[in-house]
């Protein structure tokens, strides 16, 4: 019984990471139906980011205020590159055939990653204590205040976001956008300025899921986008892709699946199962738990 | 085998709660030219999808030469002689004229799929074979001076003789054409009409699907009229222009359409 | 357009003949790599550019390959020459059967279920299943091949393996555009279901893609393991798939296209190799470059392979 329960918080904390980055791919795939591979990476040097604003902009302070400073900082950074990613890499090519942006973005992910790997250098470099190491114990379960942090933090991002999509005139038009970018134009919606806000949406929430990744393992390597990139984009998948509960919902579930393949079975065999279960759900329910929404017209 | 006859008896197929086709019935013979019309929504293009396999009715049979070919997948249903076009071109538009017709000739070809690693000279005799066929209906539809030119680049009128020359490719015993005339122009459309006899003067049964009104009498034999994915009406020609419910039904769908 | 194709064609190939002699042993070792490397991604264009499945899992079918002839030579003794047809074969039935459940997915799924395969490939050899793939430093000490009694363990004699390798794939590239086959897999990645409304089963042929594609890179790996005498699971990490499915892309899914493409990313970095750490960030701009510029790769594939006989002039007053 330990065992389950650590592994539920441990779960419910891997979840919400993945469930933040998830959104990052799922909000770029309904709209624009791409693979964004360059966002893993963005999540990866945003870790980066953080340890240099700390380092040089803060001065290294750890106070409440330095904290959330870095956090934003990050995230605002992090916007931008995500504009300038879609800019440079991906609007020349929204009428181009669908595999010519996919090889774009595909270059985008090298291009951040090595990038990350040339400023920062290949080795692993170790994330500062930005949070005390408070825990607290239930029985033989442990439980960080990181982890608590990090999952009230998701789940407010995450409630903020949906109410945002789902009771707003912005978040009506992010909708539209994604069911049909042409029908979408026609009323009004400038599309361009869509995308553009949901990368900017997109990255910021990948940043703050990067330096959660940060804050949890502490190591960071120039090459950890594309693991958790993949786990979070299979979480989007599982949830059913381009639908924003969708992501959370697949985010924490793949969390608590790993969490648990972990805790019972075997950590090494942790990517084979994951993947066994994406192949499973995408064979019994391919449209994911919640239903796709996808434009369908490109 | 005696009768090549279509036959679809109470075909049913919704789509959530929406019944697209209700108990559809009706009798394609051998050598006719049969025509479904009705209304735009009516149901016609989810009829032909229901024949040709690519949505299975939920209800009803479709009974081809006596057997039942509901559930079947679209290759299926090829290979026993029923071919179709689409109503909105479906070619394989970076792909040049001869090899979308070529494409027709998949299923009569004898090649193995390790004549794809490793040719013999009966697989290049077969090839020979099928490259001579489609330069036939090339002809047949006078496209042979763009053999060569992708499909993409060909004008609207273009395209839908390369799809016909392709359904055809595959000699087909009923073919069935999802308006062959939309987006023709008054020429196309008379070479149209001839086109269609002389597919019929082939012995070659023709299921067609059309909003040219004067097209449909002047080359059917038979028609089914739908509404709501209801059979309204059927009979020759004559009769259905006749027919108080099918004039209502165009009348009344008219000023809907006009907006 | 053509006729440039087939004479840079021939060119290519009487270079490549008389190379080795050129070369110095370095450059011997990287020519062989480009061959075997140009295997695996006209294998990947089979399954990616002709029947256009966005598969990211090739590195592992050449991986099978070359673990193949690495196991059954080290552990049970097998002359390399036996070794062939197995590494042949088992990547092929390997990609039918992980093939045949996925191919109906959507493109994007197709791909990140194929890189999970690999994921999970290279999982296996590292975490040294069956103790037979040597965990994370692989198995060293492979045979050379031995033909005729002649072994064949210098730089030359292998790189005219792997250039019949190449010459092999090159013919059945060529072969599958002139046959039934072939074309049922351009027709499938044009429109699937016009595809399978005039009669093509569509499954069944992706699931050939892959199993040729599987083949293929099978025996690439093959090669490559009796080039270095030794195989280890970094190899064949899915980055390297993702190289070949971008190699396939930018290059334009044609053969010339591709072998430069493969020249650019395996060969150039050996020419530059003091700026080896800038290799991937320069591709990655190139490969953004490239696409915007030209989105159809830098060489890409034409059709109308059709006979010379059914072209005919535009008629007088037609």
């Amino acid at each position: 019984m330990e065992t389950f329960f650590q592994q539920l918080a441990n779960g419910l904390t891997i979840g919400s990471m993945f469930a933040l980055v998830a959104l990052g791919y799922t909000m770029v795939y309904g709209v624009m139906r791409l693979i964004n591979f360059a966002h893993g990476d963005m999540v990866a040097a945003s870790a980066f980011v953080g340890l240099t604003v700390y380092t040089q902009v803060m001065g290294q302070a750890s106070s409440l205020f330095a904290v959330i400073a870095i956090f934003m900082l990050t995230a605002g950074l992090m916007a931008c590159v995500g504009v300038v990613l879609e800019r440079v890499a991906y609007r020349p090519l929204r009428t181009a055939p669908r595999l010519s942006a996919v090889v774009s973005a595909l270059g985008a992910s090298l291009v951040i990653q090595n990038g990350i790997m040339l400023i920062w250098g290949p080795r692993m470099r170790i994330f500062p204590e930005l949070v005390p190491q408070h825990y607290w114990h239930f029985g033989g379960v442990v439980i960080s205040l990181i982890q608590v942090l990090i999952l009230v933090i998701s789940l407010v991002l995450m409630v903020a976001l949906y109410l945002f999509i789902e009771k707003t005139r912005i978040g009506a038009a992010v909708r539209a956008s994604s069911i049909d970018q042409d029908a979408a134009r026609l009323m009004g919606i400038n599309v361009n300025n869509i995308i553009a806000l949901i990368f900017i949406i997109g990255s910021s929430l990948g940043a703050i899921g990067g330096l959660f990744i940060g804050l949890y393992y502490r190591g960071i390597t120039f090459n950890m986008g594309w693991q958790y990139g993949l786990y979070a984009f299979i979480a989007a998948i599982l949830g059913g892709i381009g639908n924003i509960p969708g992501a959370m919902l697949g985010g924490m579930l793949l969390g608590l699946f790993s969490a648990f393949i972990s805790g019972y079975v075997s950590s090494t065999w942790a990517d084979a199962f994951t993947f066994m279960l994406l192949i499973f759900i995408l064979i019994v329910r391919p449209t994911g738990l919640l239903g796709e929404r996808v434009a369908e017209k490109v | 085998m005696a009768d090549n006859e279509l036959i679809l008896t109470n075909v049913t197929k919704r789509f959530g709660g929406l019944t697209a086709v209700d108990a559809l019935s009706m009798k394609v013979s051998s050598g006719q030219i049969y025509g479904v019309i009705g209304p735009n929504g009516a149901g016609k293009t989810t009829v032909f999808n229901c024949i040709t396999g690519i949505y299975k009715s939920e209800e009803g049979s479709v009974s081809w030469r006596g057997e039942e070919i509901r559930g079947m997948t679209p290759y299926q249903i090829v290979a026993r002689g029923i071919v179709r076009t689409f109503q909105t071109i479906r070619l394989f538009s970076q792909m040049s004229v001869a090899e979308n017709i070529m494409s027709g000739r998949h299923i009569k070809s004898s090649q193995g799929w390790w004549h794809g690693i490793c040719p013999t000279p009966g697989s290049r005799r077969d090839e020979k074979e099928n490259w001579m066929k489609v330069g036939e209906l090339l002809e047949f539809f006078n496209l042979e001076e763009f053999a060569a030119t992708p499909t993409m680049s060909l004008p609207y009128g273009h395209q839908r003789r390369v799809e016909m020359a392709r359904a055809l490719a595959v000699d087909p015993t009923l073919l069935i054409l999802d308006e062959p005339a939309a987006g023709l122009n008054d020429n196309e459309t008379a070479e149209l009409v001839d086109t269609i006899f002389s597919i019929r003067q082939k012995g070659i049964t023709v299921l067609l699907i059309e909003h040219d009104m004067e097209l449909v009498m002047k080359v059917t034999d038979y028609l089914t009229v739908l509404n709501f994915g209801k059979k309204i009406a059927e009979g020759t020609p004559e009769e259905i222009q006749k027919n108080p419910l099918v004039i209502e039904a165009y009348l009344g769908s008219e000023d809907e359409d006009d907006e | 357009m053509k006729k440039l194709s087939i004479v840079s064609l021939l060119v290519f190939l009487l270079v490549m003949a008389i190379l080795p002699h050129l070369l110095d042993p370095r450059w011997q070792t990287v020519a062989v790599t480009f061959l075997v490397f140009s295997v695996v991604a006209l294998s990947q264009d089979i399954v990616l550019g002709k029947a256009g499945m966005f598969n990211m899992g090739q590195a592992m079918f050449f991986g099978m390959g070359a673990y193949v002839t690495a196991i059954l030579n080290s552990h049970f003794g097998w002359p390399i020459m036996a070794t062939i047809p197995v590494a042949i074969i088992a990547p092929v039935l390997v990609g039918i059967v992980l093939a045949a459940p996925i191919v109906h997915l959507r493109g994007d799924y197709l791909l990140v279920v194929t890189i999970g395969f690999n994921i999970v490939f290279v999982q296996v050899l590292i975490n040294n299943l069956g103790g037979v793939t040597g965990g994370p430093n692989g198995i060293f000490g492979i045979d050379p091949l031995r033909l005729f009694g002649f072994e064949l363990s210098s730089q030359v004699a292998i790189y005219y393996y792997a250039f019949a390798v190449l010459l092999l794939t090159l013919a059945i590239m060529i072969n599958l555009d002139k046959s039934k086959v072939g074309r049922a897999l351009h027709y499938l990645r044009e429109d699937p279901l016009a595809a399978e409304s005039i009669g093509i089963n569509t499954r069944l042929y992706k699931i050939f893609a892959f199993g040729l594609g599987a083949g293929i890179a099978g025996l690439a790996g093959s090669v490559f393991a009796t080039q270095y005498s030794a195989v280890s699971p970094e190899a064949f990490e899915f980055i390297q798939s993702v190289l070949f499915f971008s190699i396939v892309l930018v290059g334009g899914s044609s053969i010339p296209g591709v072998l430069i493409g493969v020249f650019v990313m395996f060969v150039l970095p050996e020419i530059f190799r003091e700026f080896s750490t800038w290799r991937f960030f320069v591709f990655g701009f190139a490969m953004i470059l490239t696409m915007i510029l030209r989105p159809r790769g830098i060489w890409p594939a034409t059709f109308g392979k059709i006979p010379k006989f059914l072209i005919k002039e535009p008629k007088n007053g037609g």
